[in-house]
């Protein structure tokens, strides 16, 4: 094993891209915030004067504020598509309800007295406005403000999603490839940045009197100026965008093998795999980093490219059980072992395909396999014990796991529970070293890079052979963490660089090196 | 002179001010009496359009208030607050200053008016002049709302309760400085009070309002010694001998044995 790396090595090796990533948060969160000043302050001004408006306002506002960040984004991309537009769409979305509710609160609470005096003493409406109201208002505006402002921090990671940057790079790349500190190193900035502007503008809140009137002339240039620590990632050929997931990112098999074997030199975006392949089909992106076995590959007529100098590791599918549960339950073993070497490459992209594109719900179509095998049997409902099964978030894995639980159910008396959609291998793995669940499906390239990191001699000695790897983790999974790898499925799920099947033959593009010599002709 | 014509205000469907008319001549002070909810204040606000009647009309210096921007019409009337309605936000001498800078004063002219009015409100400039108002007392405060009131020197100033919100004593000296300030004597004066004592020390004419009508309008001896009705009378009240004395003074001593044998006769 490597000597383990301390979060101030990662930091130190990575402050080039930590830096970047850190401006790309501030320029999202305040280019977001301005534009939600810019809307928000006149629209809480205007429902103060219309009261009748102020219900409707609010009320939509508040439930723009109820709906997950990420289904928020989720919505953006059919509309807006991937990038900086969706995700500063969406944190401005999020910005606004403070805002306009602060504004609302803030203005009616200006005592009627002092407002009656200010129309008494023959000011105008817009004098009133702004020599009364506004300044009286400004604390509780400010207080708006703020809280945006940590929202827009927080929400703003979930903008490395759709390729739009910032610091949720490093958290969800750490969270996909187990490494804690490459999520500390995006969630410690992350939490600094909120509790620094926080700060900051609680700061401006308590100015009072003249410099006041400073601050309010200084605040929207500042506000212009932190926007404008928004660059999109640009770098090298421009000719064609890669769109690659935070995991992909961060891979010796991935964006790093790519540069240090390939020499691929590509201007690069990260990507929530959950959009990038629509992306791609919607001319957004280019090249992507895909699983060889998904749905979408099928569905938005993808193509993978040739990994001719072997970068990608196999990626065989198996299911990983603790061994106690193994030897406590004598027929479970049999039982999973019924699907071993049943489903190919291609069918597996097939009932991916069924899932993702035709929404076909995940637990038909493993009944319907299993039936077309003649597998399926029916439930016996027995009461032996539990067996809890986990999955990753993504549908390849919730059809494996519906097969698994309908296997059991129909050839044991064991009760099954499944815990789907883990958020990633770090959750999985962590849920079954833990006890939280008894088994889950792995891959073989994923456990042997991403939870055994062996020394780059040792993978050089593995040699990406199917079996050797998989002789390799089965046996340091039962030493280390007394696991058991059962046979695998068949299928190999492997990492794919992918372009649109029209573009890569109007290019001539059909290996990776081919994309390498395209990207480097002038 | 300030001249109202017929005037009523309705507040859905109840009657505030009800039909009332009456004439202000420059120069004198009108005292608006009467309890709370006898449309007085409602009656004065229209003079300054914070209220627009519902019909009749108001004339001031031969003008119908009705066709003048209110903004400018508010600048020539001076407005006294019960709770002084100061700007926070503002400095004393920022919030004396707003009328005149709203009507674009220099800047010099604008601190010569500040001090000078602060001067004679026993308010030393030197201490008070970038004070805010949340530092200084009620009846300072109170001095503040009357100097703002009086800085661009309106001809005419409408007083809504101005020393209602102050203890006796405060209130005593306030209204002994409000008495003394010479800008006072040739201005036209509306002041609205509850309070009989008050209204007899401050007024050339009185009008006292029920129930939305002017019951009486005459000069304070009128009301005294020849109410109109009962009511006027009744409202008067306890008061009435305290106020008899007041009026006519010591050395009118025929007078005050007529007063005094009026009081004495009155069934109690």
């Amino acid at each position: 094993m490597e000597q383990e790396q301390s979060l101030w090595q990662f930091i130190n090796q990575e402050s080039a891209k930590l830096l970047q990533q850190t401006l790309q948060h501030i320029g999202l969160t305040f280019f977001s915030l301005l534009i939600a000043v810019l809307i928000g302050l006149p629209l809480g001004i205007y429902i103060t004067r219309n009261k009748k408006a102020s219900g409707i306002v609010l009320g939509i506002a508040g439930v723009l504020q109820t709906i997950p960040g990420i289904a928020l984004l989720g919505f953006m991309i059919p509309l807006l598509g991937i990038g900086a537009v969706p995700a500063i769409t969406a944190l401005f979305l999020y910005a606004l309800l403070p805002i306009i509710r602060n504004t609302f609160t803030g203005i009616n609470g200006v005592d009627p007295t002092v407002r009656e005096a200010a129309v008494a003493m023959g000011m105008s409406n817009a004098q009133m406005l702004f020599k009364v109201e506004l300044p009286l208002a400004f604390p509780v505006i400010m207080a708006g403000i703020r809280t945006a402002t940590v929202i827009n921090v927080g929400v703003g990671t979930l903008a490395a999603y759709i390729a739009a940057g910032g610091l949720g790079e490093f958290i969800f790349g750490g969270i996909a490839l187990n490494n804690t500190n490459m999520i500390l190193a995006g969630a410690i900035p992350a939490a600094l940045l909120a509790i620094v502007l926080d700060l900051l503008l609680s700061l401006v809140q308590r100015t009072g009197g003249k410099h006041r009137r400073r601050t309010i002339l200084i605040m929207p240039l500042a506000l212009l100026l932190l926007s404008s620590f928004y660059v999109l990632p640009m770098g090298y050929n421009a000719r064609l965008l890669a769109g690659f997931t935070p995991e992909f990112m961060g891979r010796q098999d991935g964006d790093i093998g790519l540069r240090s074997v390939y020499g691929l030199k590509i201007r690069t975006v990260v990507i929530s795999d959950a959009v990038m392949y629509k992306a791609a089909y919607d001319k957004k992106l280019d090249v992507i980093s895909g699983y060889s076995t998904d749905g979408r590959l099928k569905a938005y007529d993808l193509t993978v490219l040739e990994d001719d100098k072997k970068i990608f590791p196999p990626y065989y599918a198996a299911p990983v059980i603790r061994k106690e549960v193994l030897q406590q339950y004598g027929e479970l073993g049999p039982a999973l072992e019924l699907l071993a070497g049943r489903i190919n490459d291609s069918t597996m992209t097939a009932l991916n395909y069924k899932v993702e594109y035709l929404k076909q719900s995940p637990e038909r179509c493993a009944r319907e396999f299993l039936e077309g095998q003649g597998l399926y049997k029916a439930p016996r409902n027995g009461t032996r014990g539990l067996v809890r099964l986990g999955s990753k978030i993504f549908p390849e894995q919730y059809i494996l796991i519906n097969m698994y639980a309908m296997l059991i159910r129909g050839n044991t008396d064991l009760q099954v529970d499944t815990k789907t959609g883990l958020g990633g291998t770090k959750i999985c793995f962590g849920a079954l070293v833990n006890g939280k669940i008894d088994m889950y499906p792995e891959y073989t390239g994923t456990a042997l890079l991403a939870i055994l990191h062996p020394t780059k001699e040792e993978v050089g000695r593995l040699g990406g052979d199917r079996d050797s790897v998989f002789a390799y983790v089965r046996r340091e999974f039962g030493e280390q963490y007394r696991l058991q790898w059962l046979t695998p499925i068949g299928f190999n799920n492997a990492y794919a660089l992918m372009m649109r099947r029209s573009q890569a033959q109007e290019l001539g593009i059909h290996s990776i090196s081919g994309l390498t010599l395209y990207l480097k002709k002038k | 002179m300030i001249l109202v014509k017929n005037v009523s205000k309705r507040f859905d469907g109840f009657l505030a001010v009800d039909n009332v008319s009456f004439t202000v001549n420059e120069g004198e002070n009108a005292v608006f009496l009467g309890t709370s909810g006898c449309g007085k204040t409602t009656l004065v606000k229209m003079i300054n359009r914070l209220i627009e009647p519902s019909s009749g009309e108001i004339w001031i210096g031969g003008k119908n208030i009705g066709g003048q921007p209110p903004e400018a019409l508010r600048k020539s009337i001076g407005y006294v607050l019960q709770n002084t309605g100061l700007f926070p936000h503002y400095t004393i001498s920022e919030n004396i200053a707003v009328v005149p800078r709203l009507l674009g004063w220099d800047k010099q002219k604008i601190y010569a008016r500040t001090t000078a009015l602060l001067e004679k409100l026993h308010l030393p400039p030197g201490k008070y002049l970038s004070s805010y108002p949340h530092e200084l007392s009620g009846g300072q405060q109170q001095r503040v709302g009357l100097a703002r009131a009086l800085a661009a020197n309106p001809p005419i100033l409408l007083m809504d309760e101005p020393f209602g919100a102050l203890d006796p004593i405060t209130r005593a000296s306030v209204k002994k400085d409000f008495k003394e300030l010479d800008e006072l004597k040739s201005k036209t004066i509306i002041l609205v009070t509850h309070d009989v004592q008050e209204a007899f020390e401050l007024a050339d004419r009185i009008c006292l309002m029920d129930k939305g009508k002017i019951i009486q309008n005459g000069a304070p001896d009128d009301l005294l010694f020849r109410p109109a009705d009962e009511y006027v009378r009744s409202f008067i009240g306890d008061q009435r001998f305290q106020l008899e004395v007041n009026r006519i003074g010591s050395k009118d001593y025929p007078a005050l044995i007529e007063a005094f044998n009026h009081f004495k006769n009155r069934p109690l």
